[in-house]
Order: C-alpha cells, then structure tokens, then sequence
C-alpha cells in the first residue's frame, strides 16, 4: 500500500463557491453565492460567504467553510485586538499579511486534501492614499492586488470572463458603474456561472434565496438588502 | 516586623494614604447612560484616559500611566480570550471585574512588600435596554462599586470617578438630583461636562464642600472648556453592529455643545 492510498481522500468535504468583487463608483462591490456543497450533494442553500472582519474590511470565501470561517475568526479577533491594545488601526499592509499568513500556515491541511480555502480580500485604506483596496490569494497565501475586479471558486472562470468583457467592451467600464448598474453585473455573472456549475448556487427564483451583496466604502460596509437585490434582479435579470 | 498584625495595618494604612495622595489631582470622569447609549467625558487630556476593552464594555481611569496600562492590558486580554474561545455574548463586565480585576487590585495592594496599582478604574458595560447597563468603579484596594440599587442608594444610570471622595461624592449628588436616563445626548453632553465641573471644584484641600451655585458652575465650565481638551467616547444602543465603542473627535464634540 502507498502512503497515499491511507489518507482518507474519499470524504466528501464541504465546500462553498463562487465569489466575486469589483470596484465601481461607490467602492467595492464584493458577492456571493449561497450555495455549499460536498462532492454531488447540496448541502446548504443559505450559506453566508461575505464575511464583515472589521468596520472597513470584507473576506469572501471559496473552498472549505469550516476552515475560511475559523480563518475569518481569527482575522476579527486580531485586527480587533491590536486595534484596543495599541490605540491605532492595523494598516492595509498588516491586514493583508495577516490573511497571508494564516493561509500559508493551513497549506499542510490542503496537501493533505482538506482545508483548502480561497478568499477575496477587500477593505478601505485610509491612510496616506486613501482608496478602496481589492486583493485575491491563492491556497498558498500569496497575495495579489487588483485593479478592476478578482474572482475565485468553482464558478469564476465563467465570472472572470464576464467581468472582463464588461470592462472592455460593456456600456462602461466597471469602475464607472453605478451602484444599480453594479448590482446587475455582479447577479448576471452569479446567474451565469451557476448555468453551469453545479457547485454554485446563483439565484434560487423558486425559493427566493439571494447572492449577499456587500459594499465597501469610506464610511464602511453596507449590506445591501435582499429586498433591495430582488428589485434589481427582477428589473434587469430575471 | 510586619509579621505583627498591627504594623501590618499600619503598614496598609500609610500606603493607602500614599495612594490617594498620588490620585488626589485626577481629572474627574463622568460616564452617563441616556437615551440612545452610554456618553463617557473628561477633560484636560494630556493623555488618553478613555478606552476600548470589549465590543460592549469601555473604561475610564486615572492615576499612574504605567499601572493603568498594565490593568488595561489585563482587561483586553481577558476579554478578548473569553469572546474569541466562546463569543462576544460570554463577556461579561460584572465577571471581569469580580472574577478577576478586583483580586489582582486587592493582592497588590496588601503585598506590602511589592509595588500597588496606582490607579483608579471606572468601567460601563451597555446592556440591550437601558436598565440593563452596568457602570462599575473599581479601586486601587480592589474594592467594586456599581450603579445597582442598594440599601444605601436606588439604582443610578450613571457613573463617576474622580481623584479624592470628597470629589466623587459630591459629583454623585448632583448627577442624582440632575440626571434622568431618558436624556437626549446633547443634554447628556452638556450635564456630564456640569458634573466633571462640579467635581473639579471640589478637588484639592481648598476645594468647594457643598454644591457650588449654577452660575459658578457655568464660569468655571466656559473657562476649563476654553483651556482644556475634551475627551468623549459613546458605547451605543444600537446592536446593528458588534461593536459599540466609538470615540468622539473635539469638534464633534464642541459643535454638539454649541461652543
């Protein structure tokens, strides 16, 4: 028997896709599907893969939740506790690495076959350049910063391809988008990749379960309401 | 020869007037619970006396810049531990300074033969509604005071701290007679900065006794407030999000006073 042939690589984990994030007018726009799965089956129809971190800071997730929750825990906890120990905000570059690390520090879990996680990462830089920051990872924990748009999971090659048309050859370019405008790229491209991934959730028209959408901006996160996601997918969508 | 009770006591005694002569000068601070949340205040700021602990729970203090630093420290810590290894629903202010705080104050303070904090501790921790809200003044001795009635006070929705008794005692009087929870944050604004007033009178061997007149109250007021900075920080009702701390800037504060 290979050493290999004894790790357990038959369990089905569970695993949740497709994330995306664009900058427009108003910010960050960062998006989720709410679909998790392990191999064939759905296992949740309402999972949360847009995670808050802090005041300005958003990590959305693809890949194993038990782990990109943990890590988005952890995340929380110590932006939060520098923050009231040391009187100061953690800069972007702080943030980032932080993220970086404890990805890097799990790649022993994602050998093994578990654990793998592959988040987005997008927050507001008030320092000395303020602006919208947008950054996208591999399992390893190497960090990328974007400029336009990032997008990972299952469903993102059919996402990437849509955003990047958008970008070249739509009405405008994404950055220039209104928050409306935004709305519908982000659910068109949802809808998309769930046409044909079956990892990725989309719109659920029947049971009425909405991507969560998230905004990142200087005065910090919004949430956008489902009610208000539903008026844009009925309009321009569905 | 502390071994003998009574120099033990004597020896207790004489660091506790020691301490006190050390806080004596405190800049007094005022935390009152109104309407849409808990309003912290103080004045002359040559450093930070305000702080975040928790999402829910924010201190004052005074005295030694190292030992308050230290206690702090303490605080977050333990906070911190209890809410990332259950969640932020665990913490608790009434546990941190019972449990924990108050017999690190008390052992400090009567190891005769190693340093005590020299520091004064004010905590307020915002419930869901109002009656729900915890202020808790935590001495050098580790003795614990809190706004819950007793057979000696009803409940108060306010809290202060200050650097003698005479000081405190007199700001506890006048918020009682003043304060009403219902108040909206620029009422609760300007009472608390009445309130720090009065207990600043009151400071120091020639310090007033009896409650000043309103008139002297505002002259002293409008004369610190041009001389001083002013510190303020809320801890707010409203639970949309976790975290309720959130420091006031100086103009934020003066255009709120209409100063």
């Amino acid at each position: 028997m290979t050493p290999t042939a004894s790790l357990p690589t038959d369990i089905p984990l569970t695993q949740a896709t497709t994330i995306l994030a664009f900058k427009f007018q108003g910010g960050v726009l960062v998006a989720g599907d709410r679909r998790a799965t392990a191999g064939n089956t759905v296992v949740y129809d309402r999972a949360d893969k847009v995670l808050e971190i802090d005041r300005h800071s958003i990590m959305a997730i693809a890949g194993v939740p038990a782990t990109a929750w943990e890590m988005a825990r952890v995340l929380e906890h110590s932006f939060q506790f520098f923050r009231r120990t040391q009187l100061q905000e953690m800069s972007v570059d702080g943030k980032v690495r932080a993220l970086s690390k404890l990805l890097r520090d799990n790649f022993g879990f994602v050998l093994q076959g578990a654990g793998i996680v592959v988040p987005i990462f997008a927050t507001y830089d008030s320092g000395s350049d303020p602006a919208a920051r947008l950054y996208f990872y591999d399992a390893m924990g190497a960090q990328f910063e974007v400029t336009d748009y990032a997008a990972t999971g299952s469903g993102s090659p059919a996402v990437r391809g849509i955003l990047y048309y958008e970008n070249n050859w739509g009405k405008k370019p994404l950055v220039k988008l209104t928050e409306d405008e935004a709305v519908t790229v982000a659910l068109r491209a949802l809808d998309t990749a769930a046409e044909s991934d079956t990892a990725t959730g989309g719109v659920d028209r029947d049971a009425k379960i909405f991507p969560v959408i998230k905004v990142v901006s200087r005065d910090g996160i919004a949430t956008l309401p489902e009610k208000r996601i539903a008026a844009v997918f009925k309009r321009s969508v569905a | 020869m502390i071994e003998e009770p009574y120099r033990w006591v004597e020896a207790i005694a004489n660091r506790a007037e020691y301490i006190e002569t050390q806080l004596a000068t405190g800049s007094p601070i005022v935390v009152l619970g109104y309407r849409d949340g808990i309003l912290f205040l103080t004045l002359g700021k040559t450093r930070q006396k305000l702080f975040e602990i928790y999402d829910r729970i924010a201190m004052g203090a005074i005295g030694h810049p190292g030992d308050i630093e230290r206690l702090r420290m303490t605080a977050i810590e333990l906070a911190s531990t209890e809410g990332f290894t259950r969640s932020a629903a665990d913490v608790s202010l009434r546990r941190l300074a019972h449990y924990s705080l108050s017999p690190v104050l008390k052992t400090a303070f009567e190891q005769v033969y190693g340093a005590p904090y020299l520091a004064r501790l004010l905590f307020a921790e915002i419930g869901a509604k109002q009656e729900n809200d915890l202020f808790l003044r935590l001495d050098y001795d580790g003795a614990i005071a809190t706004n819950s009635a007793t057979f000696a006070q009803t409940r108060q929705d306010f809290g202060v701290l200050s650097g003698t008794r005479p000081s405190t005692e007199l700001m506890e009087n006048y918020l009682a007679a003043e304060h009403s929870a219902g108040a909206t944050f620029e009422r609760a604004l300007k009472l608390a900065l009445d309130a720090w007033t009065v207990g600043h009178l009151a400071l120091g061997d020639a310090g007033v006794k009896e409650l000043p007149a309103r008139d002297k109250i505002v002259t002293e007021r409008k004369e610190r407030l041009r001389a001083a900075g002013i510190e303020a920080a809320v801890l707010d009702r409203d639970d949309k999000t976790a975290i309720r701390y959130r420091a006031l800037t100086e103009p934020e504060i003066r255009s709120a006073l209409g100063d």
